[in-house]
């Protein structure tokens, strides 16, 4: 094709091109909050939730109906299939394309930055009775930064004035191994390790497979939470993701530079060598760890409940209830005391909002109003009257089937009722607050939960002289409640350099960790010792400095509700 | 084209004299003319290209941006070649860069010599019926998608009960079992192991239908002349499948650097990630979901400058070797 011909079909292809761009990028949507006074015409709101959900059921359960049916509301909800839905939200912020409302976890910070979330203050105080009601005090935990004071999200992650009636975490026994020693006493990583090697070599197989005394799940976040996490909590620290906070000076230091945490992974890497400790551990993705647990050979696990519940719940229904596993507050050393408990206040942090392009803000907002209404609570957690719960008496009781079908059948009985799947959306009271019936809001109370309970659970807890598994850890009075709240739900400023030193660390603790644990004994103190090094050299000295000036920064937002407690 | 270039002589013939440039320009209008429907038809395929090609490369501004979203282009601020500094100073892009071209190069070897083989064994095999039972076997695994290879390959070489171990304690070649999947230096091996499996079978498809094309006679002339197999194999399938080879093979070279990430995040664990981060998982993890989208822009860019180069390159050489090209 001769030069100039081309050029002017190219010219004449560009301007096409610019006009057709120039059409789509025509007028946005005004997003002015106006109240139509509508509170019950149908209207559907899209939402993209950050933790996947399963169950969900489209909104055709039971309580969704129900939900429905009150405020008119149909929530077209997608959500994250893995992983938190990082990748989702990051293209969100880089293309404009919102959902009405979201859930965004840690990363509501990059639409934030995107201009792409609504201040709710106002909304809130206009047509939000019962939010205010339910959040009280802590409504100064709602503000954003010190230096942007908008409420972007409602905290729905975290309930409000949570009382723990039970523990699902801390270190893991079969509760069929704890009978077969009879009950002994297992309070330091020794016992734990005792216990299980003891069970071994009586029993080198179960059901014809190989015994597995201790395995984790290192796949991707995961191993945060078997493999580095329980680090802290084993030697008395509290949960406050990768960092240690003192807590006079509010000094924030990677936890992994504790003298006393090198010797808990020296203790693993002494399980490893002993060949208490998978040898797949670091290997497997979390469905081989889950598949293992469901077959009931794993005797011990440093896990938390919602990490291998669906496991738990296979060998349920397969019968194997004795397999199930007993939560114990072990930690390195009889001095150390386990700080799962510590109060952290109302931990506010993730949660729901409204983006700029939600149509109807108020319609939005009234629907979270009435959700975390009394009526609202009510049917959320416990479901509709006479079909998921009795009055009797003035209390609400769960009738016996309903109750079976909750423990045994668990996934399917959310699907169909939907009791549990609505409490991310607006703001809740947590287990152990009453409502003005006298009954109280959540099904988690202390009957309820021992009730919940298979029968060898019932029988190792009878044996240690306790109803719950929280009785045997350290109550939440004997620590003081941290002002800063839990440091891992801290938002950071998007693709600054604090971030970019992050990602460097977690890349290199993913690495260094595992290989410590895997060396040889007389080598442990070489890998770990560099990889101490190797982080300093990444600039993790300097992130630790700015860390500490944010969580000073949010004592310091926080100041007004942190002494309410 | 040329069939109806003949056609537009008489018409232009009249001012040859007078300013030849004109007739040029005249010449094309006018074949524009005769082959109006032609260009019409060509058009929504240019419109399509240029949208979606050439259009979102204006998004490379990006990498010169402290880009931030939801900001109107003149609003954002101008840092020249900063992210490209970061990038280039980054030791551990030069590691990624490393485990990308090495896994691309082992799959690009292997992905050709091997269906190259396949494919004129296949073409040697007499009974039709067994041909297309082993074709269809050996392809369907390009159906799989790879979080399921992924799950099976880490099933077979696990050191529970993985059948790999298992034959191997059977014929007494190791007493222990082997942690494959925990060994860094193995894994390229593996990674293009499991592609080699997975996407024999389907590339041999096109090399045989290649070699459908190939004239018969040929066979036959060289079998009158006592031609062995090996010898037939040799002399003609080879020759008579080579320019589909290097069209195929200079169009790979170009995609060596953008190799995906889904079998190295599927099959990679903390244990070798010195071995199995490529430069598309280095992207995902340091620029977007930093929302670091300028870094990110960063990668891509020079992604797609080396892809070109090496594409360039190759055409190259191959124009200079075999006089074949395929630009």
């Amino acid at each position: 094709m001769p030069k100039k011909a081309f050029k002017v079909t190219a010219i004449s292809l560009i301007i096409a091109s610019m006009l057709a761009v120039a059409g789509c990028g025509g007028g946005k949507e005004d997003t002015a909050a106006k109240d139509t006074g509508d509170t019950t015409s149908p209207i559907t709101f899209s939402f993209f939730g950050a933790d996947a959900s399963p169950n969900w059921n489209k909104m055709q359960d039971e309580v969704g109906k129900e939900i429905t049916a009150k405020t008119g509301v149909t929530i077209n909800a997608e959500y994250a299939v893995s992983g938190g839905g990082q990748d989702k939200i990051s293209l969100m912020a880089a293309s404009g394309d919102y959902p009405d409302l979201i859930f965004a976890k840690g990363d509501v910070n990059k639409l934030v930055d995107a201009g792409a979330m609504l201040d709710l203050t106002d909304l809130i105080d206009k047509y939000a009775p019962n939010l205010k009601k339910v959040y009280g005090d802590y409504m100064d935990r709602l503000k954003y930064s010190n230096d942007d004071q908008a409420i972007y999200v409602l905290p729905t992650n975290a309930a409000v004035n949570q009382q723990y009636f039970d523990a699902g975490g801390g270190f893991e026994i079969q509760n069929a191994v704890l009978k077969e020693l009879g009950y002994p006493e297992v309070k330091t990583v020794k016992d734990f390790e005792n216990v299980l090697k003891a069970y071994k070599e009586k029993h080198p197989t179960i059901d014809g497979q190989p015994t597995i005394p201790l395995t984790l799940d290192a796949d991707d976040w995961r191993i945060m939470i078997t493999v580095t996490n329980p680090a802290f909590l084993a030697t008395g620290a509290p949960d406050d993701g990768e960092y240690f906070i003192n807590p006079q000076t509010y000094e924030a230091q990677l936890h992994y530079k504790r003298p006393e945490e090198k010797e808990y992974f020296r203790w693993l890497n002494h399980m490893y060598n002993e060949g208490l400790l998978d040898k797949e551990t670091f290997v497997q993705k979390s469905d081989q760890y889950k598949s293992k647990i469901s077959s009931g050979r794993v005797l011990g696990l440093i896990d938390q409940e919602w990490g291998y519940s669906d496991a738990e719940n296979a060998l349920k229904s397969a019968g194997k209830d004795e397999r199930t596993y007993a939560h114990l507050p072990v930690t390195l050393s009889e001095e150390y005391k386990d700080h799962s408990f510590q109060d952290t206040g109302f931990t506010s942090g993730w949660g729901i909002g409204i983006t700029n392009n939600c149509k109807d803000p108020v319609r939005a907002i009234k629907f979270m109003d009435w959700l975390a209404s009394d009526e609202g609570q009510v049917l959320i957690n416990w479901g509709i009257e006479g079909k998921h719960y009795n009055v009797e008496d003035g209390k609400r009781v769960i009738p016996q089937e309903i109750q079976d079908k909750k423990i045994n059948d668990a996934s399917n009985f959310t699907k169909t009722s939907g009791i549990g799947l609505y409490t991310i959306f607006s703001a809740h009271y947590g287990d152990g607050v009453k409502d003005p019936s006298g009954n109280y809001y959540t099904t988690n109370f202390p009957d309820q939960i021992v009730a919940s309970y298979t029968p060898a659970e019932k029988e190792t807890l009878k044996a240690y002289g306790a109803t719950t598994w929280k009785d045997l850890f350290p109550s939440e009075k004997d620590f003081p409640v941290k002002p800063w709240g839990a440091a891992y739900n801290i938002s950071v400023e998007e693709g600054s350099d604090y971030t970019v030193t992050y990602q460097k660390t977690q890349d290199i603790i993913r690495k260094r960790i595992p290989e410590a644990i895997l060396t040889t004994p007389d080598k442990f103190d070489a890998v770990y010792d560099n990889m101490i090094k190797e982080l300093n050299a990444a600039g993790a000295e300097k992130m630790e400095q700015q860390y500490t000036e944010l969580v000073k920064d949010r004592v310091e937002l926080w100041g007004g509700t942190t002494e309410a407690k | 084209m040329e069939a109806l270039t003949p056609n537009t002589i008489p018409r232009s013939g009249q001012d040859t004299a007078k300013a030849p440039k004109r007739k040029r320009k005249g010449g094309f209008w006018s074949t524009v003319l005769q082959q109006k429907y032609l260009y019409l038809m060509s058009l929504p395929f240019v419109i399509w290209v240029f949208v979606f090609s050439y259009l979102p490369l204006w998004g490379w501004t990006m990498a010169f941006q402290n880009y931030k979203p939801a900001r109107s282009f003149s609003e954002q601020k101008w840092v020249g070649f900063k992210y490209f500094h970061e990038l280039f100073q980054d030791d551990r892009f030069y590691l990624v860069l490393r485990n990308t071209l090495a896994m691309s190069f082992m799959g690009l070897i292997l992905g050709f010599v091997v269906p190259i083989f396949f494919a004129i064994l296949l073409n040697e095999l007499r009974g039709m019926f067994f041909k297309r039972f082993v074709q269809t076997v050996s392809y369907l695994p390009h159906f799989v998608s790879w979080v399921v290879v992924a799950g099976i390959i880490t099933k077979m070489l696990s050191i529970d009960g993985g059948a790999v171990n298992q034959i191997l304690m059977a014929l007494h070649l190791t007493d222990e079992p082997i942690q494959f999947m925990a060994k860094g230096n193995w894994f390229w091996y593996i990674v293009t192991g499991s592609d080699v499996w997975k996407e024999t079978g389907w590339n041999t498809i096109i090399y045989l239908a290649a070699i459908t094309g190939i004239d018969p006679e040929l066979y036959e002339a060289s079998r009158v002349d006592g031609a062995s197999r090996w010898r037939q194999m040799w002399h003609i399938t080879l020759p008579g499948i080579r320019s589909t080879i290097s069209v195929l093979l200079i169009m790979s070279i170009g995609h060596l650097i953008s190799i995906g990430f889904e079998k190295q995040f599927l099959l990679g664990n903390n244990l070798v990630t010195d071995y199995s981060e490529v430069l598309d998982l280095y992207a995902l993890n340091y620029g977007l979901n930093m929302g670091r989208f300028s870094y990110g822009t960063a990668i891509g860019i020079f992604n797609s400058v080396v892809s070109i180069i090496l594409l360039f390159t190759a055409n190259g050489i191959f124009k200079k070797v075999t006089k074949e090209s395929i630009m």
